[in-house]
């Protein structure tokens, strides 16, 4: 059994519930959870604004809020750390399925814009089903 | 790849935070928990708080970034008193970035 968490923009929840329907896995837990990524929180960040080391470069870059250490230099505030709000959802999947899993997030999920997310894979050593005892793969499936 | 899960007190959140984005670690995901420690709890007087309101820092970093990222939140979320939180490692097989849809982070 493998563990798939999958962090994901508000707007594909449903999406994504839908497409794991067609998979034959609709189980999953869903959390609302806060984030921020390679672009520290800046939300108007775009690909042509960074450079190799994923930092922010562009000089005409003119984010939707100011990132936390252009504005702690521009007004000599504390820095404050931004956090774009998420969807975070985990599904525990059988191993032959979670490749077929992976490619549908991927697939509904992607924008091609920053935000889309991340997908983190671990594994589950062991699974029960509370209401029947039932363990293993059985409890997942 | 090792993900970083450390249940921290919610006022040390903006310190551990900075702190991790000035070492070179600007992604992560929070969220608000409740939850217990060993003290079952708090008492203040007569009143008993059984579950405490904690925040949930979760990243995934590499291998041997991983120690470096434990110190770091250890050191900035320590106040010494009961309740600074615990940190927990686990092995995360593989990542994907959705926009790309390539492996690793």
């Amino acid at each position: 059994m493998k563990e798939i968490c999958a962090i994901i923009r508000r707007d594909k929840v449903p999406e994504t519930k839908a497409v794991l329907e067609e998979v034959g896995l609709p189980s999953v837990s869903i959390q609302s959870v806060e984030g921020r990524g390679r672009q520290r929180g800046d939300v108007a960040c775009q690909l042509q604004d960074m450079d190799q080391d994923g930092q922010i470069c562009n000089a005409l870059h003119v984010p939707l809020r100011p990132t936390p250490s252009e504005y702690a230099l521009e007004h000599t505030l504390p820095k404050v750390a931004l956090f774009v709000p998420k969807r975070m959802l985990t599904a525990i999947v059988p191993d032959e399925s979670v490749e077929a899993v992976i490619e549908a997030i991927i697939r509904i999920n992607q924008t091609g814009q920053f935000g889309d997310g991340k997908i983190f894979i671990s594994a589950i050593e062991e699974g029960r089903r509370i209401r029947t005892g039932e363990l293993g793969e059985e409890a997942v499936a | 790849m090792k993900m970083v899960r450390a249940f921290i007190r919610p006022e040390k959140e903006q310190e551990v935070v900075l702190a991790l984005e000035g070492a070179g670690f600007g992604s992560l995901t929070k969220m608000p928990v409740f939850g217990r420690g060993k003290q079952k709890g708090l008492q203040v007087g007569p009143i008993y708080y059984d579950e405490l309101p904690k925040t949930l820092l979760m990243l995934v970093v590499d291998d041997g970034a991983a120690e470096q990222v434990v110190d770091l939140i250890e050191d900035k979320a320590r106040t010494g008193f009961i309740g600074d939180g615990k940190i927990f490692l686990s092995d995360i097989e593989q990542a994907y970035t959705i926009r790309t849809g390539e492996a690793g982070l």
